[in-house]
């Protein structure tokens, strides 16, 4: 046995938590609140799931203010990508739950949804990084886009089908009434939507905005994904429902020739042990 | 730093010139003369199903639908040789015992193998690991796999407790050089259709050994995949397909067996680290 074992031997047949857990007879316990006692009815839903992810009880506005980006993210419009994929399972009756969670599965993209996350992360904290050495936020444009490339695209700035967003000034309206303070994560992010905006005409998004506020919150990027992990549920979840309450297939359904065919002419398949067609 | 948010204009349209119809190259329907929903004939890059039926085995038609063309003898023994490799991950493996949990848990025997498969795919161990590995592999090849290794080794964050990597797929499991991915790639290695990243993987992994180092699962499998043509962004499906029979296998073990059937520790050994 190598001294490695060492980690593994101590975890053997035991759980550690540092989150909480059931204690028969006495209840539930999120990082040291009694789940029933402390949290159910007294403080929100998204208080609850942040302090199960971060560890920290968050203040009502941040728990609010949680909440209204997941409100941002409930477009029912079943065209959108993940929508369109709890539609899809709606249609062929998945389980609530299978249909729903496909969806939810399918916005961990690299072009929207909480999948961008990483990306949209790593360009604000390297930049204000950069930003406090002296570099200003078009050399950090530039760096991260690098001489080659002719369009300048940067993690969390433009998206997909529309130039602008929406949901951007919903959530600064939001921020404004909940009274959260523009931190430095936030305000550089601004500073490289003025010259997105001058060189490409292209806004700040609402996952870059979304971030940068988590960012100024302290948390970290797991923390950040972990939070933002389910966002477009209530979306999908209309999609589902409106899928589910048609007819079977009758979602966007396909005739044949609604397909088009660019593959290779029909041709005779070789027995097996021959060279391949 | 400026504060103010710069003016936005309207909310407009990109008018992205979405195609109007799906285009494929993997499969012809042929629609019925009765109902243009239904369709009569299919063929699988130019093949007729049926006599794909009559004629070749699963693995290859696998192979068709992903490569695009049937896979010569020397391929297809080797796909499957792998693809029988890497067909159960083992009870211990945390994707299969996603699909026992499940099981044992009544959740609806359709979802198992979506539930391990999305365990599967993730960065250690699973799919993701295996897409990093074919990227490397690709990036490295042309150079010395002792060099790589050494500088790699030279540069690997080794943590306190717990494995360590020196390359996606390579590195140690549980503190020791994981015994059965090794004997696989030798197996593997026999076959006439063993290629160019095959042996490469061979070399590199042979100098981790003095740092108790070498093959993880995923890396085999991400050497035999190059060496038949696949692109990185295949390997996690073709582990996660791979995997698929041990998972349900094991997810449905324990689907009609009492809840008691798996450990369900105990307060004595679940330790709450927090003050309540």
């Amino acid at each position: 046995m190598t001294s490695g074992s060492t980690l593994w031997d101590k975890r053997r047949g035991i759980i550690r938590s540092r989150k909480g857990g059931w204690v028969i007879g006495r209840g539930g316990y999120i990082s040291g609140y009694s789940l029933l006692d402390d949290l159910v009815g007294k403080v929100t839903y998204f208080q609850s799931l942040i302090l199960n992810i971060t560890g920290e009880l968050p203040s009502d506005s941040v728990g609010r203010w949680g909440e209204a980006l997941y409100q941002c993210m409930s477009f029912p419009d079943s065209r959108i990508w993940c929508n369109q994929v709890g539609a899809l399972g709606g249609t062929l009756r998945a389980s609530s739950a299978a249909g729903i969670t496909a969806g939810i599965l399918a916005s961990d993209s690299r072009m929207y949804g909480p999948g961008t996350i990483s990306l949209v992360h790593g360009f604000l904290s390297k930049g204000l990084a950069e930003y406090a050495d002296g570099k200003d936020a078009s050399q950090t444009i530039r760096n991260w886009v690098g001489n080659k490339r002719k369009q300048v695209s940067i993690p969390g700035y433009g998206r997909p089908l529309a130039t602008g967003d929406e949901r951007v000034v919903a959530m600064e309206r939001v921020s404004k009434e909940l009274a959260l303070v523009v931190g430095p994560c936030l305000r550089f992010a601004y500073t490289v939507e003025q010259h997105m905006q001058e060189i490409q005409g292209e806004s700040m998004n609402l996952a870059a905005y979304g971030t940068a506020i988590m960012l100024d919150f302290g948390w970290t990027l797991p923390q950040i994904q972990q939070v933002y992990a389910i966002v477009v549920t209530s979306g999908v979840a209309a999609c589902y429902s409106e899928a589910y309450d048609n007819p079977p297939e009758s979602f966007l359904p396909l005739r044949c020739e609604d397909i088009e065919y660019r593959g290779h002419a029909p041709r005779p398949v070789p027995a097996a042990g021959e060279e391949g067609g | 730093m400026s504060t103010d948010k710069p003016d936005r204009g309207q909310i407009q349209s990109r008018n992205e010139p979405f195609t109007a119809r799906t285009a494929t190259r993997i499969c012809e329907e042929t629609p019925s003369t009765e109902n243009p929903y239904l369709s009569q004939a299919c063929r699988y890059h130019g093949y007729e199903l049926g006599e794909l039926m009559r004629k070749r085995s699963f693995v290859d038609v696998l192979f068709l639908l992903l490569r695009g063309e049937l896979p010569t003898p020397d391929q297809g023994r080797l796909f499957e040789t792998l693809l029988i490799g890497l067909s159960n991950p083992g009870p211990r493996h945390a994707a299969t015992r996603a699909a026992m949990n499940a099981g044992v848990g009544k959740t609806d025997p359709a979802h198992i193998l979506p539930i391990a498969l999305s365990v599967l795919g993730g960065n250690h161990l699973g799919g993701g690991e295996v897409t990093a590995a074919m990227a490397f592999l690709r990036r490295q090849r042309n150079k010395d796999p002792q060099v790589v290794a050494t500088e790699r080794l030279a540069a690997c964050e080794r943590p306190a407790e717990g494995d360590w990597r020196a390359a996606p797929g390579f590195g140690s499991r549980f503190g020791g050089i994981d015994p059965q991915p090794l004997s696989m790639a030798e197996q593997l290695q026999t076959l006439p259709g063993a290629g160019e990243a095959l042996h490469w993987g061979s070399r590199f992994a042979e100098a981790l050994k003095a740092e108790q180092g070498g093959w993880l699962l995923p890396a085999v499998a991400a050497v035999v995949f190059l060496d038949l043509g696949f692109h990185p962004r295949a390997g996690a499906g073709l582990f996660q397909i791979a995997a698929a029979p041990g998972l349900l296998a094991h997810g449905l073990e324990l689907a009609n067996q009492p809840r008691t059937a798996m450990p369900f520790p105990d307060d004595d050994h679940y330790f709450i680290e927090v003050a309540l």
